[in-house]
């Protein structure tokens, strides 16, 4: 190191000045190459397309930010402002080489994380849809963590302010539990659940008496109904067994039937014979007015009798299905 | 004796240094300050403070770089904050750093040679500090003086800042180039319209200070009195160490708050 200071020396050598000379146009060199850059990395050499994202809250957001799309980041946040509907605007620019990520389906997220910064996103789910216009306006989703944990605190505070109402000493739950304690203390009793279900002692034994009455109720009753069936059977026997009641009848309603069958066959002869006696007595003219008479009389009575049977035959119907049937 | 404390408090010595800096500013706008004999000593000052000093600078910038890199990376990638790493380097180091660990390298290295000197000069009766500020003596020792050194304050925290850039680049990227278009975008995030601005601002005031508080301080020391002369010097110091403080701080205000 020189310790002789600057200036007190004799004329500098020639070496010096170059040096210098070299070091100040390096620096110049380097200092505008370094501003050209920054220039560039801010895109001042880049045509760009503006977005404004409209959000009801931007708190989070600051100007600079990055807007990524699929984690790269494809535009910059150049202005917040708040519109006279009293909503946040968002103002980003998008450099024109990147503004083929949205489309006009594209979905802005803004989401705010715990730690950090807050972080928009831009999803387009088809990139063949028409690309978005310049200016263009768009809602953006907010999905805030931060607003989260308020919202959070007091649903988990409503919810021990409910629980200690629970436990507290006069609450419900607490009544109910002593109840359910005395109806489980009643049914460990001597009538058992339904002690505790009809509130004393007393009400289930009268409960049981019923009980037992009402089973030797249903014990008479089933000797009654043997009873009953027996006369049924018996009922049944003497009417349709052989040589029962209806057997019988019919049997005699058949006979008489066959009878009359006989009768209305002989008269039907003697109506013959007769017609056969007036066709051929000539002469017995007077005779056979009373013969006319006569078979009239026997014409009735085959009307009669035919009625007969017809009326029995309504009355027994035998071509029916003659079972009887007991309740 | 006086003491470098009593220099450092004395209203009349901040007057002073108010009184040099309008004297240096005219001196600095006027074409004739700018002899051979300017040129000659300006040279050589930019020599001695920029050139002799740039190896040594460029090491230890380096160094700090890479410590500093490795700690921030370090410590944001365990709270899950990795992103915002790069960003957060190239704004203290690049931003805040650098540039004052050149002011206190060139301020140690020539700032007290230059307040010992121009002392001595006072001393020596080689140097007058006429009320009337227009002898030819005095312009011809400041304004060479302070142009080389805030040209030399310039030139090394440029230098240092892109070493600086460089190396945190290396570090995250290596040497892929698929990191450009990253390191690019962070590099515009940072550096918008009001970091570049209170970056020249912060140059120029740096620059400023650091070549005519050593000048002003030395300029106090008494005719005859050797005795002064460690005094100034170091009153002369501690008032750049001051007025750099405030300045830094200052401009992290405006920035951030």
């Amino acid at each position: 190191m020189d310790p002789k200071p600057a200036g007190s020396g004799g004329p500098a050598p020639r070496s010096m000045g170059v040096k210098v000379g070299i070091l100040l146009a390096v620096t110049v060199i380097v200092a505008i190459a370094f501003v050209g850059y920054v220039l560039y990395a801010r895109g001042t050499f880049e045509n760009f397309q503006r977005l404004t994202l409209v959000a009801d809250n931007v708190e989070g957001v600051t100007v600079g930010m990055d807007l990524t799309y699929a984690g790269f980041p494809i535009g910059r946040v150049r202005r917040l402002s708040l519109g006279n509907d009293g909503k946040a605007r968002i103002h980003i620019r998008v450099p024109e080489s990147e503004t083929r990520w949205l489309r006009t389906t594209s979905v802005f997220v803004m989401e705010v994380p715990l730690l950090g910064g807050a972080r928009l996103r831009a999803y387009t789910g088809n990139l063949q849809d028409p690309p978005l216009p310049d200016r263009a306006e768009r809602a953006v989703l907010r999905g805030d963590a931060n607003a989260e944990i308020p919202r959070m605190i007091a649903t988990v505070r409503q919810a021990l302010q409910n629980v200690e109402n629970m436990t507290a000493q006069d609450s419900s739950l607490q009544q109910s539990i002593d109840n359910a304690k005395a109806v489980t203390a009643r049914m460990a009793g001597k009538y058992g659940v339904l002690g505790g279900v009809l509130g004393s002692e007393d009400n289930a034994r009268k409960v049981i008496a019923s009980i037992d009455r009402a089973n030797a109720l249903l014990a008479n009753l089933g000797g009654v109904s043997l009873k009953l069936d027996a006369v049924l059977a018996k009922t049944d026997q003497r009417l349709h067994g052989a040589g029962g009641i209806a057997d019988e009848t019919q049997k005699a309603v058949a006979q008489a039937n066959t009878m009359l069958s006989e009768v209305r066959e002989r008269l039907v002869a003697v109506d013959a014979i007769l017609a056969e006696a007036q066709a051929t007595g000539g002469n017995v003219r007077a005779a056979s007015a009373d013969l006319g008479a006569l078979r009239a009389e026997v014409e009735a009575s085959l009307r009669k009798v035919s009625l007969l049977i017809e009326e029995i035959n309504r009355k027994w119907p035998f071509e029916r299905n003659t079972k009887i049937r007991l309740p | 004796m006086a003491s470098a404390g009593e220099f450092l408090l004395r209203p009349r010595s901040w007057q002073r240094l108010a009184r040099v800096a309008g004297y240096a500013t005219v001196a600095a706008l006027d074409p004739s300050s700018y002899g051979p004999a300017a040129r000659e000593l300006a040279v050589r000052q930019i020599y001695l403070t920029a050139w002799r000093a740039l190896p040594g600078y460029l090491a230890f910038t380096a160094l700090l770089s890479v410590v500093l890199i490795q700690i921030a990376d370090g410590a944001l990638r365990a709270y899950g904050l990795a992103p915002y790493s790069l960003e957060l380097v190239l704004r203290v180091l690049v931003l805040e750093l650098v540039p004052l660990l050149t002011v206190f390298f060139v301020a140690f290295r020539s700032g007290a040679a230059v307040a010992a000197e121009i002392a001595v000069m006072r001393v020596t009766g080689e140097l007058e500090d006429s009320a009337e500020s227009g002898s030819d003596e005095l312009r011809g020792e400041l304004v060479p003086r302070v142009a080389a050194t805030a040209l030399s304050v310039f030139a090394l925290t440029t230098l240092g800042g892109m070493l600086a850039l460089a190396i945190a680049y290396w570090s995250y990227f290596y040497t892929s180039r698929a990191g450009f278009f990253v390191f690019t975008r962070v590099v515009g995030t940072v550096f918008d319209d009001l970091e570049l601005a209170g970056l020249a601002l912060k140059f120029f005031l740096f620059g400023a200070v650091v070549a005519l508080i050593p000048i002003a301080s030395g300029l106090e020391a008494e005719r005859g009195r050797m005795k002064s002369v460690p005094a100034v010097v170091l009153a002369g110091l501690m008032k750049l160490f001051l007025a750099v403080s405030l300045i830094e701080v200052l401009v992290l205000m405006v920035k951030y708050l």
